[in-house]
């Protein structure tokens, strides 16, 4: 017998020894679970934290390859989604606790919680991954090394917070820490996510496409706002189109971007992901971003309200599909792209962007005479493939004095292009949509194409032909009347029959491979000049 | 109900025999003089004697239960009182200089003179109710954490509690080590609270149907008498 009294641990261990307790009762849990009952939930908040804004980084890192790399970005994007997602984690976690104190099992339900919150982290990392990108490169798997520890980490302190409250309810905890369920679930959910991942993967890098080389240069007018359907109806660019060979489709409300990529990329919004005019830029960050799913009340609703993230404008870098002179230049034709949405820099190709453009115009007249002086400046001769995008229409539409001025040099271009045609010189395309379509108004591809389009008569002497088509056609017709194979994965596909005859490419290709372009590195004031233009032009509140 | 009422006469039966002079000598018991005290020693063991046979005869005469299960369970309850249980842990208890008593030792005597009867009474009823091996493991787990804690926070009682509201004499308790003495009252009450974390997360291989169980866990951590 000893007179000595033994200490807490000395007993508990003792007891034990004894039968009691139970050997297999986790120190590690009993102990910061008594001293610091409801105060372990904290932890369990910081790490859900954590858990947000590196799914979140994980999933920009997957859509614009290089962004981590940049530590600045990087660290600027956990901090903002960290400090942004405690609230809802706090939130969480008194549901949680109020959940704790009323639990009949609380080792079951605590249990429950944890892997409910693993969960959490890998809905966030698929689906801030699915929301930026449908395509996700083996690279981003890598991701799940991080995204599981910390999700595990996360299961395991909430559990530990649910006990230390549900404790401090009734005194009363679970003998076992279930680190083996916890390690299943986390194995479980890793699993899951990479077959999700996995079934998405990225296409691999496709050789560029052989054309079978053609004549005549094709030009390609891509006009925004003409309202063929309403006040332009009888205008003379109205005329003018009359007399191609017209593919048009139900025109639908969206953003600028969004329609004028479709149309130049062949594919979906879905695939090509240029949806908004702006991208988003946290404070402290040189890089603009996109904001994956989850964290979108943040990045565009509360944190531009306190001035803590800035708005950026749309980027090349969004857009995760070739456009048409894109794919054109990768073959090997010559290619000028002037005033396009979400273009940007690519090799063999000359793009000037619409920032480029709309920073020396004024109004809507204005941007259209810009983008026309750099596309028909003697510098930009001689591309066997060349492209404008003219917004002024667009820009004008509010105005209908400035629209009316602004249709007058399209008229007058399209004339010309069009007696261009007509000589055999170019082929021409006319891209005529409506970002802000009246009901009923229709988009339209209007090809003159030779001998396909003769003074509004076709060879057979009845009117111009005139077929429904899809938006997503454009890209890959144009390609296929440059020789360029269409790809099998566009959403769209050549329209023959606007085109003269036997002059499309009849085969195909399997896929142009994904466009992976590096992160938008524009530098903030640039940013801010860009859309402080859009929003002179009326594109921007 | 035949095992709860027969668990209930063997620690009334238990209960008197404690009290006697030759035992703990106590004179009061829930309140009340000491049943010897009232009717005499030889009454109270009479008495006592009568309550451990009737105990047995209650689930022996029981005819829902089958041969073999009510020889368990007679088993059970018959080991609890014997020279395994009640009375070895009564003679351990006897023979050590109650000044001096390490955990160890009342432990040893706690397992055999109280800690039995828990491990018995929920068995037997367990068995009753036919229960598998797997459950009977899981409430051995229970009733022994339950029967620990419940001894403890009886000996905390002796230290802080009210007379009255306890119906014993915690003045004659005071001299005798006991958990709260030797581990001191703040160890005591932590390990209260473990000891019936324990017992609660035992029942989790039972599920819902060890919820009346758990509450009467915390009983215990709640009892003030």
């Amino acid at each position: 017998m000893t007179s000595s009294r033994p200490t807490l641990d000395e007993a508990r261990s003792r007891l034990r020894e004894l039968g009691y307790l139970d050997a297999g009762v986790d120190r590690l849990l009993f102990r910061p679970v008594f001293e610091w009952r409801g105060g372990a939930f904290l932890i369990a908040i910081l790490l859900g934290a954590f858990s947000a804004a590196l799914t979140a980084l994980a999933a920009v890192e997957s859509s614009e390859p290089g962004f981590a790399l940049s530590a600045a970005a990087s660290l600027s994007l956990l901090a903002h989604v960290f400090v942004a997602d405690l609230l809802p984690a706090a939130l969480l976690a008194l549901a949680l606790a109020a959940f704790a104190s009323r639990a009949r099992t609380p080792g079951v339900a605590a249990t429950m919680a944890g892997m409910v919150s693993a969960l959490l982290v890998f809905a966030l990392w698929i689906g801030g991954t699915y929301s930026l990108g449908r395509e996700v490169s083996a690279r981003t798997l890598l991701w799940a090394i991080p995204i599981g520890v910390v999700a595990l980490f996360l299961a395991a302190a909430v559990r530990l917070g649910f006990l230390a409250l549900a404790f401090a309810r009734a005194g009363l905890l679970p003998r076992r820490t279930l680190r083996r369920v916890f390690a299943a679930a986390a194995a479980l959910g890793l699993l899951v996510a990479i077959l999700l991942l996995f079934s998405r993967r990225e296409r691999p890098p496709a050789p560029s496409p052989q054309p079978s080389p053609r004549s005549a240069p094709l030009v390609v007018l891509a006009m925004d706002g003409l309202d063929l359907d309403g006040a332009g109806k009888n205008g003379p660019a109205a005329e003018v189109l009359a007399r191609g060979a017209t593919g048009w489709w139900p025109a639908e409300r969206g953003s600028p971007p969004e329609i004028w990529t479709t149309l130049a990329t062949g594919v979906d919004p879905t695939m090509h992901r240029v949806r908004a005019l702006t991208r988003v830029r946290p404070l402290g960050s040189p890089l603009s971003l996109r904001p994956p799913w989850g964290t979108g009340w943040y990045l565009r609703g509360i944190g531009p309200r306190l001035g803590l993230v800035a708005n950026a404008p749309v980027s090349h870098s969004d857009r995760k599909s070739l456009d048409f002179w894109e794919v054109a230049a990768s073959a090997g034709i010559s290619s000028l792209s002037v005033g396009w949405w979400a273009a940007g820099p690519w090799p063999g190709a000359v793009v000037v962007e619409n920032r480029e453009v709309f920073a020396r115009a004024a109004d809507g007249p204005g941007a259209d005479r810009e983008a026309l002086r750099v596309f028909e400046s003697d510098s930009r001769k001689g591309f066997a493939l060349s492209t404008v995008y003219l917004p002024g229409c667009d820009i004008a539409r509010e105005d209908p004095a400035a629209r009316t001025a602004a249709q007058a040099p399209i008229a007058e271009l399209l004339r010309r292009e069009v007696g261009r045609a007509n000589a055999g010189e170019i082929v021409l395309v006319v891209l005529a949509a409506d970002s802000h379509p009246r009901a009923g108004a229709l988009g339209r591809m209007v090809v003159f194409d030779g001998s396909a389009a003769v003074d509004g008569r076709s060879d057979s002497g009845s009117r111009q032909k005139s077929i429904q088509v899809l938006p997503v056609d454009a890209a890959p017709s144009i390609l296929a009347r440059m020789g360029i194979p269409p790809a099998r994965d566009l959403a769209g596909q050549p329209v023959a029959s606007l085109f003269a005859p036997g002059t499309l490419e009849t085969a195909t290709v399997l896929s142009y491979g994904p466009r992976v372009a590096p992160p938008a590195s524009t530098a903030p004031e640039r940013d801010q000049e860009y859309l402080e233009k859009l929003r002179s032009l009326g594109y921007l509140q | 109900m035949p095992v709860a009422v027969a668990v209930e006469f063997l620690h009334a039966a238990s209960l008197v025999l404690d009290d006697l002079p030759s035992m703990d000598d106590a004179p009061r018991r829930r309140g009340l003089p000491a049943l010897h005290l009232s009717w005499g020693v030889a009454t109270a063991e009479l008495a006592s004697v009568s309550l451990l046979a009737r105990a047995f005869e209650v689930v022996a005469s029981d005819e829902a239960l089958s041969r073999a299960l009510a020889s368990r369970i007679l088993g059970e309850l018959a080991r609890a009182v014997g020279a395994e249980g009640c009375c070895a842990g009564q003679a351990a208890d006897l023979a050590a200089d109650p000044t001096r008593l390490a955990l160890d030792d009342l432990e040893s005597i706690h397992a055999r003179k109280t800690g039995a009867l828990f491990v018995a009474a929920v068995r037997g009823g367990a068995l009753a109710g036919g229960a598998g091996e797997r459950t009977l493991s899981a409430l051995t787990l229970y009733a022994r954490n339950l029967g620990l804690a419940f001894q403890i926070t009886d000996d905390l009682l002796d230290h802080e509690g009210d007379p009255e509201s306890m119906g014993k004499n915690p003045a004659r308790e005071g001299h005798r080590a006991n958990f709260a003495s030797v581990l001191g009252t703040d160890s005591a009450h932590r390990l209260v609270d473990e000891l019936l974390a324990a017992a609660v997360e035992a029942l989790q291989p039972i599920g819902r149907r060890g919820e009346v169980l758990a509450d009467l866990a915390r009983v215990v951590r709640d009892r003030r008498s």
